[in-house]
């Protein structure tokens, strides 16, 4: 631990931090644009200048290890003032369309204006990058919107290691390309998107979530990604039931990043083909009489051929007829036959409680350990 | 895992091992990554030319079926060149002498005669993981630095083989000797493929152990569950008498519904007829049963053949935990509601269980009002779940083991000791592949995921995004085989086993050695699993071996040519 002064209080850093680090730790607010906490310091976008005593000029605080007996001032007249500046010139290269924009409400440009009373440059207006990049399923670039803080680039190459995009050009000419600005697909991007998790502005947003609502429009769920082993937090937003976007949020297996599924692969809950009724096998609906139509020859096709229509292969019944059937049949095959005639399988993509209660079903009523689940293949 | 997702990125050397990792797991492969970054040496050991090799120090390609021999290699030269943590080895561990009696036929020279990598890689691999070498550490000629903390990541490539058990207490023995095991950063890792893998197993889903790993053929145990789940305690004793007998396995529960021993099957959301081996097979055993429930999201390829079919609730509209591959239970929270009349899995099973206990006279106790009253049950129940409720989930997971409501959870496992005491080495030897190829199937298949799918595909390929990136069946082929073949990149070609044959996009490249095909089992119209075989199952878990079966490649005639798909009777 080190302890310096920030702003004339005595605080304390752990080793390796940063001024900023120590200053956020202690609950001092210092503007940035370019940091994020999970990436290395770039120190680009000098918002984040702070004053430290013995040392002519403002220094960032993001690449700035605290040392012993430092002291640091973090708002001043001068900073303010150099701020204000950065500010100004940022937006003088930025459109000022929050009033459709995507990312009104949760834009960290928008906010820091707002923070500073910016309602339009001073400068010359003269948007530099005027590229729309969407080529792709996942998420569209809007180069007007980029700053160049270079967050997505640092993402891409130190977190998710595929380093597929880079700053290209240079000054006014810069922009955020792919290798030959190739389109994304033909480069090592994986459509992770956590280029958009970490964009402070609408430069990158996912296809999905255009139109879909204004931020303040939306509710957000913290719940788990359903698909693989690692357990990713997310945070769902949802617009009247619809999904909206999903986002990484400071879960303990994940951090704020996740992978493409995780991300843009949830559009199956409310997809069309979603089971609403309970279904019955059309020969079996028709031997019960509960319809006339004798069973289709589909039934005898294999389901690794053409699927079926809607309705082809089962009739929707009620619940009570559905759960009627199912224990009648089960409780024949075991008076018959005996408990282990029966078998049951399980759900790696079920709850724990959902898992608990089947294998309750199977060894308390049935009364047979044929109870197993994907697991072992 | 015995360790947590969160500590790789301070691990200093990494052996990841069957598992590409940057597909199936990838946010465990961020942790990879940044711990390269920070100066971890990564060491993979796959035939495959995984996404991760780009952040590797070393690529060991052994020949398909032959890396066991690899790491029995390792072993020996962890042993004869004194690389091998003797205090640990001494304090924790035992059967030690039979072990390295039984390397000594196995120099890292006969190793590489047997799987094909260079007995300079096996010995530098087996160095760099023995002694958890950073890079600057493995390269600089400084004084020889503290053992650091190594790691092993495996995945499928080692577990889904008929020897699957062999080679997973052969990594322990690696991780053993060398005391890379009950500390931070270390470990034997399996990343587990399903979002509740390792609660279903935690929740008793498996033939031989209640919830919590209590075994079935226990009776105090049996007599503990009898009593909580009747519906009148003081008759449970009388009344509820629990099944003695293990169960059958997923397989053999198969076969004996093929065969007529099992004859109703009850299946709660999972689609065998994509994802499990030889689905030929699948489809007999599925249209042998009397009676097939099916309870599922959406109309499977396993659905489509049962006789009745219960619409359930996804993970989006109910509550619940799921436990991830690090034993972490998490709370999961509905922001939809269901679609129609769907219903959340465990209280259709507790509809069914009430009218089912009727008929069969051994009514249970189902009233409960959610599913945090489930858990509490199993709190009850397990000790080692016994300090988890919904309510302490709301605010961060825990980790299992976690006895009691005071208890942080468990971040790693092993610390002071093993669960059985010392932890054993097991002399263990290579088998062949159960089926080896020939003349007529001279190609090794193996099958796998990918990045953009899941499964059987009817969540992914139900999402557009994923499904717009990879919208059909490929088969991963080397140049030399497609030329042998005559088949050319991009165009459709035949694959075939004994037991079947697809029709794939042939994608010709370097990610697999000659004389291997790589076939994901996600696309239903081309079925990977109508090729694998069922049998030679591993002894121990019983799990087939999906990662290796006897193939031959085809160019297809041009009247077949076109869409992929596939057929159930191998052509001539």
């Amino acid at each position: 631990m080190v302890a310096l002064t920030i702003d004339g209080r005595k605080v304390e850093a752990g080793a390796g931090s940063t001024v900023l680090d120590a200053a956020l730790a202690a609950g001092i607010e210092i503007p940035r644009l370019c940091h994020h906490p999970e990436l290395t310091a770039w120190g680009g976008c000098r918002l984040c200048l702070v004053e430290v005593e013995g040392q002519q000029a403002p220094v960032p605080s993001c690449g700035l290890a605290a040392a012993a007996g430092m002291v640091v001032i973090t708002h001043s007249e001068q900073l303010e003032a150099h701020r204000r500046e950065v500010l100004d010139l940022l937006l003088s290269d930025h459109p000022l369309n929050c009033v459709i924009c995507e990312k009104a409400g949760a834009c960290d440009l928008q906010r820091y204006a707002y923070e500073f009373g910016l309602s339009e440059s001073s400068h010359e207006k003269e948007i530099a990058r005027k590229l729309y990049q969407d080529e792709n399923a996942f998420l569209v670039r809007d180069h007007q919107y980029c700053i160049l803080c270079t967050r997505c680039v640092r993402v891409c190459e130190e977190i998710v290691g595929a380093s597929a995009i880079e700053v290209a050009q240079r000054g006014f000419e810069a922009f955020v390309a792919t290798p030959f600005d190739a389109p994304l697909v033909e480069t090592p991007c994986t459509f992770c998107g956590n280029c958009v998790q970490v964009c402070p502005t609408a430069a990158l947003v996912p296809v999905d979530r255009i139109g879909k609502g204004r931020e303040w429009d939306l509710t957000r769920t913290r719940t788990v990604c359903p698909y693989c082993g690692t357990g990713c937090g997310i945070e769902v937003a949802t617009r009247g039931g619809e999904i909206v976007s999903v986002s990484g949020y400071g879960a303990p297996a994940n951090g704020e990043f996740l992978c493409t599924k995780g991300r843009f692969g949830l559009g199956f809950v409310g997809h069309p083909d979603r089971l609403r009724r309970p279904l019955i096998r059309r020969d079996l609906a028709y031997s019960l009489g509960l319809i006339d139509t004798p069973p289709p020859a589909a039934l005898g096709r294999s389901p690794l051929g053409r699927s079926p229509a809607a309705g082809e292969t089962h009739v929707e019944v009620d619940w009570e007829i559905a759960l009627d059937l199912v224990a009648d049949r089960l409780a024949a095959v075991v008076k018959e036959s005996g408990p282990d005639a029966f078998a049951g399988i399980g759900s790696a993509l079920c709850t724990n409680e959902d898992n608990y209660i089947f294998q309750k079903l199977v060894r308390g009523v049935i009364g047979t350990n044929n109870v197993d689940l994907c697991a072992r293949v | 895992m015995t360790n947590s997702i969160r500590e790789i990125r301070d691990t200093d050397c990494i052996l990841v091992i069957g598992s590409n990792t940057g597909e199936a797991h990838p946010v465990i492969s961020y942790e990879v990554v940044r711990a390269t970054r920070r100066g971890a040496t990564l060491i993979v050991i796959d035939p495959r030319k995984i996404s991760l090799t780009r952040h590797a120090a070393l690529h060991l390609r052994p020949a398909p079926g032959t890396d066991h021999a690899l790491y029995l290699g390792m072993l020996n030269a962890i042993v004869t060149r004194g690389w091998l943590d003797r205090e640990f080895v001494g304090g924790r561990t035992e059967g030690f002498e039979a072990l390295a009696a039984h390397l000594e036929a196995w120099a890292p020279e006969v190793a590489a005669a047997a799987c094909g990598v260079p007995a300079e890689q096996i010995v530098e691999a087996a160095r760099l993981y023995a002694l958890g070498l950073r890079r600057t550490a493995a390269e600089g000629g400084e004084s020889a630095p503290p053992r650091g903390a190594s790691t092993i990541l495996y995945g499928m490539g080692i577990t889904e083989r008929s020897n699957g058990t062999e080679l997973v207490k052969t990594l322990a023995n690696l991780a053993m000797v060398t005391g890379q095991i009950g500390r931070p950063s270390t470990g034997v890792n399996p990343l587990r493929g399903q979002v509740n893998v390792q609660g279903g197993c935690d929740m008793g889903c498996l033939p031989n152990v209640y919830p919590g790993y209590q075994q079935v053929a226990d009776p105090a145990v049996r007599a503990k569950f009898a009593r909580a789940w009747a519906q009148r305690q003081s008759q449970a004793g009388r009344e509820l008498t629990m099944p003695e007998a293990p169960g059958l396995t997923f397989i053999e529960m198969i076969r004996a519904a093929a065969d007529g021993r099992i004859r109703a099957m009850y299946i709660m959301g999972q689609n065998l007829m994509m994802t499990n081996p030889d689905a030929t097979l699948m489809e007999r055993a599925m249209r042998s049963l009397e009676f097939l429930v099916v309870q599922e999201i959406f109309l499977t390829e396993t659905a489509q053949l049962a006789h009745v079919v219960l619409p359930a609730a996804s993970f989006a509209e109910k509550s619940g935990t799921f436990t991830n591959t690090e034993r972490r239970m998490q709370l999961i929270r509905p922001f939809a509601r269901p679609p129609g009349e769907a219903r959340p899995d465990w209280a259709i099973l507790c509809e069914v269980g009430r009218r089912l206990g009727r008929r069969l006279r051994r009514p249970l106790r189902w009233a409960y009002g959610s599913a945090a009253e489930v858990m509490r049950e199993v709190a009850a129940l397990c000790s080692i779940f016994g300090g988890i409720t919904h309510e302490r989930l709301e605010t961060v997971g825990l980790q299992w083991p976690c006895p009691s409501p005071e208890h942080p959870g468990t971040l790693f496992l092993h610390a002071e000791q093993f669960s059985r005491g010392r932890g054993r080495f097991h002399a263990t030897s290579p088998a062949p592949p159960f089926e080896p190829t020939d003349d007529a199937y001279p190609l090794v298949l193996s099958t796998g995921r990918i990045l953009y799918h899941y499964n059987g595909g009817p969540m992914t390929r139900r999402a557009a995004p994923l499904d717009w990136r990879e919208p059909r069946a490929y088969a991963e082929i080397h140049p030399d085989d497609a030329a042998r073949a005559g088949v050319r990149d991009g165009q459709a070609c035949l694959v075939s086993s004994r037991r079947g044959s697809i029709r794939v996009q042939a994608r010709v490249g370097g990610v697999v050695p000659p004389g291997m095909i790589y076939v994901p089992f996600h696309f239903r119209e081309a079925a990977a699993n109508l090729l694998t075989h069922a049998d030679g199952l591993d002894a121990g878990a019983k799990t087939p071996e999906f990662k290796f079966a006897a193939v031959r490649l085809e160019r297809l005639r041009a009247e077949r040519s076109g869409a992929a798909g596939g057929s159930h009777p191998p052509p001539e």
